[in-house]
């Protein structure tokens, strides 16, 4: 594996908030033209969902992100992944990369599970081939068995679940971005899903995950990071003691 | 049992519907009309599909562009390519068209392949620049269902070229129409004339450098919008 960096410096982003006004042409021209006399909803709120962010991680990194809903955690989540450009400070990284933040990305509910094991496969950014070579080992670890022949809309929640999560997790990468645990399926595949969530964690060079749990953070993660109204409130080490039983 | 043939069904029954009954509200034979409108019917469409779809790109594609990296025109292309099986699916009808009107084709027919390029080239430009503004401001797709549709009169779709008075010409220099007689000419055995491949290069000309000035300035803002 060769070496995965990720280094945020001084970030920021900023959502411009449209209101039903801002979103309008006609109104927001109608302002611009009148002096605001006409079209007045068209101001835009900006919030800041992270100031001044400065992060580096290194390959052996296991970084834990904590804080209240709308602390800016996911939203961190998405800038590592290169959804959302910083609006001001830099960014840098190194190495591929594997979201686990919304496993079922991409799974049409007309396609069949086969089918569908293949545009998620693209959509990771695998060759055809490559899916086709991880094929049978994701029709296996899913345990569907005949159903991967069948459309995704007649399946079950949990079926889903498992599918998506076989396939997502099919690949290794050096950085590995995740909100929260995935967990999926009834007591048997559980074990299983949990055996195959550690093997693809051990194996990327980078965690960041995301997480309200503090037992699953203490258990998996080498650093903290707790965000408060998007900044670093505290940043801290902990001492690994992975492999210890939750 | 038809399968993906419906889709060439419906578009089969309008041309089969329109065809007699223009042809003898404009007192034009049916021979020469009938192929000139299956193709304009069949292209508009197309037109019709790629521009209001454009629209719709980014915001249709928002749980992707949300959820991780993706480069934005790959969901130009998707549009693009579904329009194009869309549209492969409506020219077979031209074929029983052509014989029945004994249409002669000679090699000025494969001009039907710049033409379609140009075609390409547009749409993508296009494609881009559409779905970044209708991203940004959403009233702007109902303005272009609106445009489109009044654009579709002025564009010679059902009514002959030939019969506009040599005042309304002017008419024929909106793109789609050029667009359309670069199009469709090849295909019913005449040429187009030079001054609509001189206006369609020039307005692919200006439609690159709009799209690539909006991509290079907002292609990664396209996802604050969402």
């Amino acid at each position: 594996m060769n070496m995965a960096i990720i280094s945020l410096r001084n970030a920021s982003v900023s959502f411009p908030i449209y209101g039903a006004g801002s979103a309008s042409l006609k109104k927001t021209l109608a302002a611009s033209v009148t002096g605001g006399r006409f079209g007045k909803e068209t101001g835009v709120n900006v919030v800041e969902a992270l100031s001044g962010i400065n992060l580096e991680l290194k390959s052996g990194d296991r970084l834990g992100l904590i804080g209240h809903n709308g602390a800016g955690k996911s939203t961190l989540l998405r800038t590592l992944a290169g959804v959302y450009e910083p609006s001001s400070g830099d960014f840098v990284r190194q190495g591929t990369v594997a979201s686990l933040i919304d496993p079922s990305l991409g799974i049409e509910g007309d396609a069949t599970g086969i089918e569908n094991i293949m545009l998620r496969g693209l959509v990771m950014g695998m060759s055809k081939k490559e899916v086709d070579a991880l094929t049978p080992d994701i029709c296996e670890f899913s345990g569907l068995g005949e159903y991967v022949n069948m459309p995704v809309r007649t399946y079950s929640t949990g079926m889903m679940m498992r599918l998506a999560f076989s396939i997502s997790t099919s690949v290794g990468a050096d950085i590995l971005l995740m909100d929260e645990w995935l967990s999926v399926g009834d007591a048997e595949f559980t074990e299983k899903a949990e055996k195959r969530m550690r093997d693809v964690v051990s194996k990327s060079g980078i965690l960041v995950l995301a997480s309200h749990s503090p037992d699953l953070i203490k258990k998996e993660c080498n650093r903290v990071i707790h965000l408060e109204h998007g900044r670093i409130i505290d940043a801290y080490e902990i001492a690994p003691n992975i492999g210890e039983s939750v | 049992m038809l399968g993906p043939l419906w889709i060439t069904l419906s578009m089969g029954a309008m041309i089969g519907g329109m065809g007699p009954l223009y042809s003898s509200l404009f007192g034009t034979e049916l021979s020469k009309f009938f192929p000139h409108l299956a193709l304009g019917l069949i292209f508009w469409s197309l037109f019709a599909s790629m521009v209001s779809e454009a629209c719709y790109s980014f915001v249709g594609s928002a749980n992707y562009l949300k959820q991780g990296y993706f480069p934005i025109s790959l969901f130009v292309w998707r549009s693009m390519a579904r329009n194009v099986i869309q549209f492969l699916h409506h020219i077979v009808l031209y074929i029983p068209v052509a014989l029945w009107a004994g249409i002669s084709l000679s090699w000025s027919a494969l001009f039907i392949v710049p033409a379609f390029f140009l075609l390409l080239v547009n749409a993508h430009a296009l494609g881009l620049a559409l779905g970044l503004i209708c991203t940004r401001f959403r009233d702007v797709s109902q303005i272009v269902t609106s445009v489109m549709q009044m654009l579709m009169f002025l564009t010679p779709v059902f009514w002959m070229p030939e019969s506009l008075p040599s005042r309304a010409k002017y008419v024929l220099w909106n793109p789609l129409a050029q667009m359309l007689e670069l199009l469709r000419l090849p295909l019913m055995g005449g040429t187009a004339d030079m001054h609509n491949w001189i206006g369609i290069i020039s307005w692919t000309a200006f439609s690159l450098l709009i799209s690539t000035m909006l991509f290079a300035r907002y292609r990664r803002r396209v996802v604050y919008w969402l």
